[in-house]
């Protein structure tokens, strides 16, 4: 079938009905007796070529020649201590039970314990902290509850913590074996002397898992939200890195990595004070762009204007792309600005930032314009098209939109500093000096296209 | 089953409701009735009714025997046990509950009781069968050495062994570890399972179970000004055919507290069948305007029931919500001291070690009667992981079938006493005359 596809030849319709029949008639003649279907499509559905088994044999029993009967005998369990005799039925087999112990009897395992008498206790386990009647009493619950401190915990009388049980059985044991060796050097390879329990690092353990376990949701978002913020500080200063080679970046990515790295454990001391200071920098509102900067910025201690500046452009031009950024350079080279300020004073800078701020959304909105139009245009051509003096209007007003932007530029330098570079209202139209583009208003009613 | 035997013991599970009992090895208790007597004072009945009493087996050829032991007067007066003979209205009888704040007080009821269920349900005799018998989560030595000996002096069973009912549920769903919340007619206890063993320190108990939610959803009623009348008390004739006329008869001699027990039976229907948990915290003025479900009472009343079918159910979550019911004022001294359910799951997980909280988080088995209820477990999952820590995913896990619910610590049982490895931990007779009753400390952990 694939050949025909590539040949480009039509595929034949005609055998495939003509396929179709032959085969329900032959699916029941498929199966046969004595085994399950399911079964025997496991062998493929086809019968094999030499019969590897009888199916007719399959459900046959192996003749018996055995009377076998069940009877409702007791019992003895070997493990268990005293002669309690149940009753179970059993399987005789020619009037003989079955001999040999209770088959469940080998699960009884329990644990091996260290036993130690009263002079070991005497001599070696003397603790100021435990009472020999305690000892005797954890020893006890260690070998009824087969070294589940847990519930040993739960059960020992007087309130210890799991740690203490734990530290108190270990080294006891861990003494006793000591004790008991002929030299040290032949229980130096048991796992209780190589590795001593370690009561210290298992409190700190608890402590810091019960903290992170008893977070609340609360607490989890505002830890991911100071996660996500500490992300992008990072990202902004490899950027400045990137821009900068001077000592002063690295110095605020050392810093920086040293607040990171204070986020990551999760220490409940440390995720507020990134908080406050977060907040301190700036608020999570993602709209203001120019918070990254100045949160970056204020890592340094001291820092040149210009390089202050550099970054908050490239904060400012990071939403647009690179075409973007030269154009609005363009733009600023002609309406006769310095990409850099001459004179890089405060004002003067936030000046520069207001100007470029304002002509990414002017070049935005021109882009914006212009599909309105190129969507316009292609609805215009859809309806209107008894009205063959309408396509020529479209022209003449593409040519004219087209027209309106370099008019716009040419005088747009007076009018920077205002921010109304915007949509308006019919109102707008009159205030701006030149003619060229009244017609927006009045051509046509649909669509109203009016740019001052 | 691989790691069965069985050797005919016999479970019992004596609860604040109701009592079951059965063969282990079965997935259901064959006797199931509730765990209330009927008492009268013998000294003012003559009884001339000796024959017509009670349960309704088969009367077996030792009949006479049979009927002298029950006719014995304990403490002179005479106790009649099982459905059917609580069903029957007699007069004087009072109806008395063996149990007294979650724990056993009256002995001689839970002799009579277990000697209905062995005699009379499953028609047995005691001396050949070990006996589990599931015990609460949270009970005292005294209670547990009372039990063996009436066990072993009076019914001289070969081998005991007392089992807390948050671990047979443990065993029933095949969890060695867990978190049991078990809900049933007189509290709700929340009991932590670790390795098959109980943390006493984390088991918490809550009187708010369902006959305290049958009270609730009575006084309710009541309020309302429907009477439910019980049903001794109105007979039915058919005047025309199809249609029913009830008459009220009387019966001065009713006790209070049999009247009682009758409207909480009919009630506790009306629960089963309308209730529902609803999905938030409930408030009065959202539920004012649901549509009310109708139910039909015994007499032929039809009822219409709105607002309470939700709000009785979050008395379970929010028991100081009971106060606003008319009625149930004698409740509001306890009140304070109450805590919902989710906050005492929450409560019982932080008594327990760090390292198991995990695994108790993703393992809340429910089980007992009151869980039962339609939406119970999924309003419980999510109050409990809107208040659990992130890092612990909550899992609450209840078996589909409402009869598996109501009968968990019961299978569990059943599962345990047909275990090969379990016949080793039987407390025996011979080790009782040894050791005594105490050592069923050790022996039962």
């Amino acid at each position: 079938m694939d050949a025909k596809d590539i040949l480009g030849l039509p595929k034949n319709a005609v055998p495939i009905p003509q396929e179709k029949k032959p085969r329900p008639p032959k699916e029941p003649q498929r199966k046969p007796d004595g085994i399950s279907r399911e079964l025997y499509m496991l062998t493929g559905g086809v019968a094999p070529v030499m019969p590897s088994i009888d199916v007719s044999q399959l459900k046959k029993r192996p003749p018996s020649d055995e009377k076998v009967t069940w009877q409702w005998l007791p019992f003895s369990n070997s493990a268990r201590k005293d002669n309690l005799q149940l009753y179970h039925w059993v399987r005789v087999v020619n009037g003989v039970p079955p001999t040999g112990d209770y088959p469940f009897a080998k699960y009884n395992k329990s644990v091996e314990l260290v036993k130690y008498t009263d002079e070991e206790y005497e001599k070696y386990l003397t603790d100021p902290k435990w009472t020999k009647e305690e000892t005797d009493q954890l020893f006890d619950l260690c070998e009824r509850f087969d070294l589940r401190f847990i519930v040993i915990a739960d059960r020992f009388p007087s309130s210890r913590t799991v740690e203490e049980l734990k530290d108190r059985y270990y080294s006891v044991s861990r003494a006793i074996l000591i004790a008991r060796a002929p030299s040290p050097a032949d229980v130096s390879g048991h796992p209780l002397v190589k590795d001593p329990y370690n009561a210290q690092q298992e409190v700190e353990r608890k402590r810091a898992f019960s903290m992170f376990l008893s977070q609340t949701k609360q607490q989890e978002r505002k830890d991911a939200e100071v996660l996500a913020e500490a992300k992008r500080i990072t990202e902004l200063r490899l950027l400045a890195k990137g821009a900068d080679e001077s000592e002063l970046p690295v110095a605020s990515d050392v810093s920086h990595d040293n607040i990171g790295r204070s986020i990551i454990p999760a220490d409940a001391v440390s995720p507020t004070n990134v908080q406050a200071t977060s907040a301190t920098i700036a608020s999570p509102t993602l709209v203001v762009e120019n918070a990254y900067a100045p949160a970056s910025l204020r890592m340094l201690r001291v820092y040149s204007r210009t390089f202050g500046l550099e970054q908050m452009v490239q904060a400012v031009s990071s939403s647009a792309g690179l075409r973007t950024i030269k154009r609005i350079e363009q733009t600023l080279q002609d309406l006769g600005v310095n990409l850099k300020p001459k004179v890089p004073t405060k004002a003067v800078c936030a000046e520069h930032l207001e100007l470029r701020k304002e002509i990414l959304t002017l070049l935005n909105l021109q882009k914006q314009l212009q599909y309105k139009d190129a969507e316009g245009s292609s609805y215009r051509d859809g309806s209107y098209t008894d009205m063959p003096g309408t396509p020529k209007r479209a022209h003449r007003a593409g040519e004219q939109d087209h027209a309106f932007i370099p008019e716009c530029l040419s005088f747009g330098g007076e009018r920077v500093g205002k921010r109304d570079q915007k949509r308006k209202g019919p109102g707008r139209v009159a205030e701006t000096p030149g003619a060229s583009y009244t017609l927006s208003t009045n051509d046509w009613g649909q669509l109203k296209i009016y740019y001052c | 089953m691989y790691g069965g035997d069985e050797v005919s013991a016999i479970v019992i599970d004596l609860g604040s409701h109701t009592c079951k009992a059965g063969y282990a090895g079965e997935d259901a208790p064959k006797a199931v009735f509730p765990s209330v007597v009927g008492s009268i004072d013998q000294m003012e009945v003559d009884d001339p009714d000796n024959l017509e009493r009670n349960s309704g087996s088969v009367p077996e050829s030792n009949s006479t025997v049979r009927t002298s032991e029950s006719e014995k007067a304990k403490g002179k007066r005479k106790l009649y046990v099982g459905s059917q003979a609580l069903g029957y209205r007699r007069d004087h009888m009072e109806v008395l509950s063996p149990f007294m704040d979650g724990v056993v007080a009256d002995w001689d009821i839970v002799d009579t009781i277990w000697d209905h269920a062995f005699r009379e349900c499953l028609l047995i005799n005691p001396k050949e069968h070990p006996m589990l018998v599931a015990e609460p989560s949270s009970n005292s030595q005294q209670q547990r050495e009372r039990a063996a000996e009436l066990m072993f002096e009076k019914y001289e069973v070969p081998a005991l062994f007392l089992a807390k009912n948050a671990v047979l549920t443990s065993f029933a769903s095949g969890r060695a570890t867990s978190l049991v919340v078990d809900s049933g007619g007189g509290s709700t206890t929340v009991a932590p399972v670790h390795d098959g063993c109980v943390l006493q320190k984390g088991v918490l108990s809550s009187p708010v179970g369902g006959e305290f939610l049958t009270d609730c959803l009575m006084k309710s009623l009541e309020s309302k000004g429907i009477t439910i009348k019980p049903r001794y008390s109105f007979k039915r004739k058919e005047i025309r055919p199809g249609e029913f006329q009830t008459i009220d008869l009387d019966f001065p001699n009713t006790t209070e507290s049999y009247k009682l027990y009758c409207q909480r039976v009919i009630a506790s229907d009306i629960k089963d069948c309308v209730c529902r948990a609803p999905d938030t915290l409930y408030d009065e003025s959202a539920y004012s305007n649901i549509p009310m479900t109708p139910y039909e009472l015994p007499d032929g009343q039809t009822i219409e029931i709105g607002a309470d079918r939700f709000k009785i159910p979050d008395v379970l979550f929010n028991p100081s919500l009971a106060q606003t019911i008319p009625g149930m004022e004698g409740f509001v001294e306890i009140a304070p001291s109450l805590r919902g359910l989710p906050q005492m799951v929450l409560e019982s997980i932080n008594k327990c070690d760090v390292d198991i909280r995990r695994e108790l988080f993703s393992s809340i088995l429910l089980a007992g009667g009151t869980a039962s209820m339609q939406q119970l477990k999924e309003r419980l999952e999510k109050d409990l992981v809107e208040e659990s820590p992130q890092a612990a995913r909550v899992k609450v896990l209840a078996s589909g079938n409402a009869t598996e619910r109501r009968f968990s610590v019961w299978i569990g049982g059943s599962i345990l006493a047909s275990l090969g490895s379990f016949q080793q931990m039987w407390f025996s007779k011979s080790e009782y005359e040894e050791h005594g009753a105490p050592y069923i400390q050790r022996k039962c952990p």
